[in-house]
């Protein structure tokens, strides 16, 4: 007890003299200062654990989320669900997009691009404002997808190493739709939704084709514009019983 | 302020440290299982779609 009547004294800088009136007031303001100085030391903490979290957590629970989603869609291929067209259950995911450039590995492919899909570490293809074609209908059209730069997961983290001619590899249950890039846009505003049209434009593009269209945020950390990444279809490889990958992800 | 959280702990300078830790690691959960997930969607870091609004 003696010991917390010490650290009272000790804490609120009562100088040994004993408490004059002037001397109280004194430290009532050093009280005061003490604890607004607190506060900020305890929100400059706050923001850089808000840091941690979404330059990490996000990522770890998103890879979690996508590693378990993706091992499902697997086994369901595996298993051989029909999931032949018509049956496409758009619930789970409907493929994986590889893209070496990137260099992260297979990214999993799930309807629609809300935040709650995103965030489970895949890329969602647009139901909104464009709706994407899918590549399995076999329909002219652009095929768009939508991925985080930063944080949950962070699947097109590296969007701005891919270059004119690089491959991106579109993986379903039973092919391999091999795109090659011929456009970047490195930067536009969020409101331009043309990227996304079924002939993208601002690509170069006149004509119906099989498009596919990366998009993300950039600059990195920021939301500030979109990047991006156009491909156009080249082949339609048949998945083997091994599914050995077509020679561009060898 | 955190003085005076000290102060309020029970039992020795080691119980207290431990008390103290649990209180952190309290907060930090609090904090990344609800509070981050809430704030993060209305700070402009992470859109990344093109769209109308």
């Amino acid at each position: 007890m003696a010991a917390t009547a010490d650290e009272t004294e000790e804490h609120t800088a009562v100088p040994e003299s004993g408490p004059t009136p002037q001397n109280r007031g004194r430290g009532r303001i050093a009280l005061a200062v003490s604890v607004f100085g607190e506060l900020l030391i305890t929100a400059g903490l706050v923001l850089g654990l808000f840091v941690v979290y979404s330059l990490w957590w996000t990522n770890v629970v998103a890879d979690r989320a996508a590693h378990k989603e993706g091992d499902k869609v697997r086994d369901g291929w595996a298993a051989g669900q029909d999931t032949g067209p018509g049956a496409l259950d758009t619930r789970d995911g409907i493929g994986f997009l590889h893209v070496p450039s990137m260099r992260n590995g297979e990214v999993l492919v799930e309807k629609g691009t809300s935040t709650k899909v995103l965030n489970d570490g895949v890329a969602g293809y647009y139901v909104d404002p464009v709706k994407a074609t899918l590549p399995t209908s076999g329909k002219a059209g652009n095929f768009a997808l939508a991925a985080h730069r930063d944080g949950h997961g962070a699947k097109f983290h590296n969007i701005d190493k891919v270059r004119e001619g690089d491959p991106i590899v579109f993986e379903t249950k039973d092919k391999w739709y091999v795109y090659k890039v011929y456009a970047i846009l490195p930067e536009t505003s969020k409101y331009n939704v043309k990227v996304l049209g079924s002939v993208p434009r601002e690509s170069g593009k006149k004509k119906a084709g099989h498009y596919i269209t990366l998009t993300t945020c950039t600059p990195v950390y920021t939301s500030r514009y979109r990047y991006v990444v156009w491909g156009e279809l080249v082949r339609v490889d048949a998945v083997d019983g091994k599914r050995t990958p077509p020679k561009e992800l060898s | 302020m955190y003085g005076w959280i000290w102060r309020q702990l029970p039992g020795n300078a080691w119980v207290k440290a431990l008390i103290s830790i649990v209180l952190v690691l309290a907060v930090v959960y609090v904090l990344f299982q609800y509070v981050f997930p809430w704030a993060e969607p209305l700070l402009p870091f992470n859109d990344v779609t093109v769209d109308n609004q």
